[in-house]
């Protein structure tokens, strides 16, 4: 250890001496006698130095001693290039840039090693132009192991690259998309880093990892000066954040502890831990308590690094991100499988994965839409944030999300709302609580072209001006094509709540697409419905009769938020049900073949209750004659009962009644209300 | 204007409004003192005629109807008595007195003109039309009629037939300024852009005091995208014209095309400094404070605006996206549907893409 100090110290001194006279050296003079001023300073030198100059190099380490030092002589040209490039090894890299400069005033060099951190520290500072001269002064590069010997490889590829990523972000840089970025509030964020944030498709609930002390099981973490990871949760209260929260146990531990990913309805959340090379693991939330972690199991997790990850809206495909060399293009790479199946996860091809990093997935709960991290396409620097949207099993080029959401530095785990209008993410922008920063961005869209209006005195013998409006051209409406359902699942008796099984059937296919729960303590359920499908939503409890709604959304069919509370009803005598996926064909009563699922839960229910007694009933709205309103209505309940009589249940447990018009449930003046009429139910008339 | 003189055999100016083709009492005065007998029909004629002349139209009238007292198929004294009628404003008795003046002399075209102006003065439209052409079947080489014709089919928004009407006048009389420069707003209106400037320049020649064809033609420059040209003629304009409001508000507007928007927030503060009531400059100061990203400017300009017209749905569209960016999202979704309801469906388009309230899109019916 001595023998490194002294080494340090020689190098600092002779470099100052050799370089440039400017150049402060650590000595007595520069001290002015002031013994224990020097000695402090050489003090942490040493200490600096032995972190620096460790195998590997360890520069957060490093840096606060080196740091103590500057305080004590801030013109030492070799200190603040050491700054610097800890600083460059960092999380907050930019910070590197006025030491660099600093040391190459005091001891100008022209060397490709210079040039290259000064281009670096330049480039991470968004000074594009400056940057790509400093990149065109460096050459290929190799180096020694350790930082003191200057180690550091850059290869004529890295190089281009760089410059490739300059003149992207210069490009970039001249047209800001208009977002506003707001930083989540003390609420959420502490004076320690907070990132990751992961957040429900309504934007109710937030999670995201801290570094801050307060947590149960925090402890410091030696290899930094912050804490271990946990994980905190809060909830929206319509202005603001709720004080956010440890998870605790069972999620939290002891070690590392980092949110992944939130599954639409917030009920399952994807977890890190650094075991096995970086895990994924799945925590479900029961009532109010998250479960314990559960492995991903061999089919995700292998012994590399498996990091980020998102569900797809029905829960059945996990997209995940892994640095496996089989399969891979390069770097970490974006892959998908499904969850409940046998096969191997997918790579998702050239279209997303490049020769470099990919990293923080982020699936829409559209279904169609994805986010993500590269350091590929065309990055400004180190990860941007992309979007891309699958079309017929295509994946559109990338999209860089462009400045200012994207910097020069790491760009990653973007998440955003369902409704896309928000998306959340980590920075430690000037301005925050400290440290890395939890932020809520707000697309506000192409700029709002403002109207002018004008008048023309357009006829010469008439005195009066003749308005004119200069309108400017209608502007595109980009929003999420997906319609959220949410709502509370209780018993319609008593009206507490209750844990559902809330099955998505896609009713032209006949087939449950995804099952979903609500939660057991609040009842509460949300499901996303990307537009495209015919769903049938099924409710069920045992001891409950089912509740069943419809939502027929067409390809085109714009972000929209439903609320439904489902009461569900106990089999009682004289209980009615509505049947809403029971469709006819317009006028007659011909049914559908979109019903036959609705009709087998209700063949079921028949088959499982043997002493069940239903009367099948069919109302309309008041459009059209009264008689042959009662009549149509009539015909459609006889029609339910063949059904069901043909597939085995007896007719003498089944009549039909057909009430026309006679008992609305709605309004007739309203679309909304004569929709609500023309339906189909049934009431239990003996059990 | 040219068509007053070609009207003195007929006409006298029968009101500022309707000076460009005025109807006119007729002069062909008859020389009593040559004549013999008492001549009292004559002699009341010319008396009214004086009058006519002096302004002196209640004399006028008592003058012309001492003419038809004294002679009652005197068609000429219809046709005076009418116009004087309709510089007293009284239409129906003008429009009688024509109807008279036709009965005795079937096919004047200077008698149905002379009804068309009055029903027009009346705000009977149609029958105005029905009358110019009858005048000009009559007399297709009368130019008055033509761009009399043309002017209220522009005014019904006939911006074709406007123009054929037009065209027909300067055929009939090819330095007819006013023809040609209303010739060039049928075009203007038509999208015909560069025939327009051809047009407004042609007017401008013949008659270069018509300043107004400066701007027009500076608005159909705009629309060609030559804008340093009609910026050229913004200035020409305002520079023999310095206290017209909306000269200075078009000129800022052509400034906001052309990205000056330091020269267009000039133009707008002046046009409000002439006309402190011109909503049209507090809407579009408002447009240029949006650019300059003077948000909280822009609101108040818009509001001013809809203090002075609340039913203008540009400052509505205007003081939305300004209340967006000063992060009042319940009061820029109200603005952006306020704009809707009032004409702007686009105001409904940004409602919906900042997520107001109310625009989530309708979840199509099941069945």
């Amino acid at each position: 250890m001595i023998r490194a100090f002294t080494r340090a110290a020689l190098l600092l001194s002779g470099l100052a001496t050799a370089a440039h006279a400017q150049s402060v050296e650590f000595s007595k003079e520069r001290f002015g006698g002031d013994k224990d001023a020097l000695k402090n300073a050489q003090r942490e030198l040493k200490a600096g130095e032995d972190a620096y100059a460790a195998d590997p190099a360890n520069y957060g380490a490093a840096l606060p001693h080196f740091l103590q030092a500057q305080q004590l002589n801030p013109d030492n040209a070799a200190l603040n290039a050491r700054i610097g490039d800890c600083y460059l090894h960092s999380g907050t890299k930019a910070l590197a840039l006025p030491y660099l400069q600093r040391a190459q005033a005091l001891a100008p060099a022209d060397d490709s090693r210079t040039h290259y951190l000064l281009a670096r520290a330049l480039h991470l500072n968004a000074k594009w132009a400056e940057a790509i001269k400093e990149y065109q002064r460096a050459t290929p590069m190799g180096g020694g192991k350790r930082a003191a010997d200057g180690a550091l490889t850059v290869t004529a590829d890295d190089l281009a690259r760089r410059l490739r990523e300059c003149r992207n972000g210069q490009e970039l840089q001249q047209h800001p998309v208009r977002v506003f970025v707001d930083n989540a509030g003390p609420e959420v964020n502490s004076t320690f880093s907070d990132y990751g944030p992961v957040v429900s498709a309504d934007e109710a609930t937030l999670l995201f990892t801290s570094r801050r002390p307060g947590g149960p099981n925090a402890k410091k973490d030696p290899d930094g000066d912050s804490y271990y990871e946990d994980i905190y949760q809060t909830a929206w209260q319509g202005k603001r954040w709720r004080p956010a929260a440890s998870l605790g146990a069972p999620v939290d531990t002891e070690g590392h502890d980092a949110t992944v990913a939130l599954a639409p309805d917030g009920q399952r959340l994807l977890v890190y831990d650094d075991e096995n090379g970086g895990d994924l693991n799945e925590s479900n939330l029961k009532g109010a308590a998250w479960g314990k972690p559960q492995h991903l199991g061999n089919r995700v997790n292998t012994r590399y690094h498996e990091s980020s990850a998102s569900y797809s809206p029905d829960g059945r495909y996990l997209y995940f991100v892994s640095d496996k060399p089989e399969g891979g293009r390069g770097g970490r790479d974006i892959y998908k499988i499904e969850l409940e199946g046998k096969g191997p996860a997918e790579n998702l091809g050239a279209a997303i994965n490049t020769p470099y990093g990919e990293e923080g997935v982020f699936m829409m709960p559209d279904g169609r839409t994805m986010y993500f991290s590269s350091e590929g396409h065309n990055s400004m620097g180190g990860y941007d944030i992309f979007k891309s949207t699958l079309t017929n099993g295509q994946w559109s080029a990338p999209e860089n999300l462009g400045w200012p959401i994207n910097t020069p530095d790491d760009d990653v785990f973007f998440v955003t709302s369902a409704s896309g209008r928000h998306g959340y993410y980590s920075s430690d922008r000037p301005g925050g609580q400290g440290g890395k920063d939890i932020y809520r961005v707000t697309f506000l869209g192409p700029e709002k072209a403002p109207v002018l209006s004008e008048e023309s005195q357009l006829l010469a013998s008439r005195l009066a001006p003749v308005a004119q409006t200069l309108l400017s051209p209608p502007v595109a409406v980009a929003t999420a094509r997906v319609t959220i359902l949410k709502g509370t699942v209780t018993d319609d008796a008593t009206h507490q709540p209750l844990e559902a099984t809330i099955d998505l059937v896609d009713n032209k296919l006949n087939q449950v697409i995804a099952t979903f729960h609500s939660n057991a303590t609040s009842g509460k359920y949300l499901v996303s419905l990307p537009s495209g499908t015919n769903y049938g939503i099924v409710v069920r409890q045992d001891g409950y009769l089912f509740h069943s709604e419809n939502f027929d959304l067409p390809a085109e069919a714009a972000y929209a938020e439903v609320i439904k509370d489902v009461p569900l009803k106990k089999l009682e005598v004289g209980v009615v049900i509505v049947l809403n996926n029971i469709f006819f064909d317009t006028g007659k009563a011909i049914l559908r073949p979109e019903s036959t699922a609705e009709l087998e839960r209700l063949q079921k229910l028949l088959t499982e209750q043997p002493t069940l007694r239903l009367e099948m009933a069919g109302h309309t709205d008041n459009v059209g004659k009264p008689a042959a309103n009662q009549d149509l209505s009539q015909r459609r309940a006889q029609a339910v009962v063949a059904y069901l009589t043909q597939h085995g249940v007896a007719a003498a447990r089944l009549a039909a009644a057909g009430y026309g018009d006679t008992k609305p449930v709605a309004p007739n003046t309203t679309k909304a209300g004569r929709q609500l009429n023309r339906r189909t139910e049934f009431k239990v008339t003996g059990k | 204007m040219p068509r007053n003189s070609l009207l003195l055999t007929w006409g006298l100016c029968a009101g500022a409004l309707l000076c460009a083709a005025p109807a006119r009492a007729q002069v062909d005065s008859v020389r009593a003192s040559t004549l013999p007998g008492r001549q009292l029909a004559e002699k009341a004629y010319n008396a009214g005629l004086a009058n006519y002349s002096a302004q002196n139209y209640s004399a006028a009238l008592a003058s012309f109807n001492q003419a038809l007292a004294a002679k009652p198929d005197f068609a000429p004294a219809y046709a005076n008595r009418a116009a004087t009628r309709l510089a007293l404003k009284d239409y129906p008795a003008a429009v009688a007195d024509y109807d008279q003046a036709l009965k005795l002399e079937p096919g004047a075209y200077a008698h149905y003109f002379g009804r068309a102006q009055a029903h027009e003065a009346a705000g009977e439209g149609p029958a105005a039309a029905a009358d110019y052409g009858a005048a000009l079947q009559a007399n297709t080489a009368y130019a008055p009629a033509w761009y009399n014709r043309g002017v209220l089919r522009f005014e019904q928004g006939e911006y074709q037939a406007a123009r054929d009407d037009f065209d027909g006048a300067v055929k009939a009389d090819p330095n007819y300024a006013y023809a040609y420069h209303d010739r060039a707003s049928a075009n203007l209106e038509l999208a015909n852009w560069p025939a327009a400037v051809q047009d407004y320049t042609k007017a401008l020649a013949l008659q270069p005091t018509l300043l107004p064809a400066l701007l027009n033609r500076a608005a159909a420059e705009r629309r060609t995208g030559q804008l340093p040209a009609a910026l050229r003629d913004y200035d020409t304009y305002l520079t023999q014209k310095t206290d017209n409001a909306l000269a200075f508000t078009n000129r800022g507007n052509a400034r906001f095309e052309n990205k000056d928007y330091a020269g267009a927030l000039a133009d707008f503060d002046r046009a409000i400094a002439l006309d402190a009531k011109y909503a049209y400059a507090w809407n579009n100061r408002a447009a240029v404070e949006l650019k300059l990203e003077h948000y909280a400017k822009a609101a108040a300009d818009a509001t001013e605006a809809l203090r002075l017209n609340p039913k203008y749905a540009e400052a509505y569209l205007n003081r939305g996206h300004a209340r967006e960016m000063l992060r009042q999202a319940d009061e820029a979704c109200q603005d952006w549907h306020q704009a809707a309801a009032l004409g702007l469906a686009v105001g409904n388009d940004y409602a919906a893409a900042a997520g107001c309230s109310g625009d989530a899109a309708e979840v199509p019916a099941g069945k």
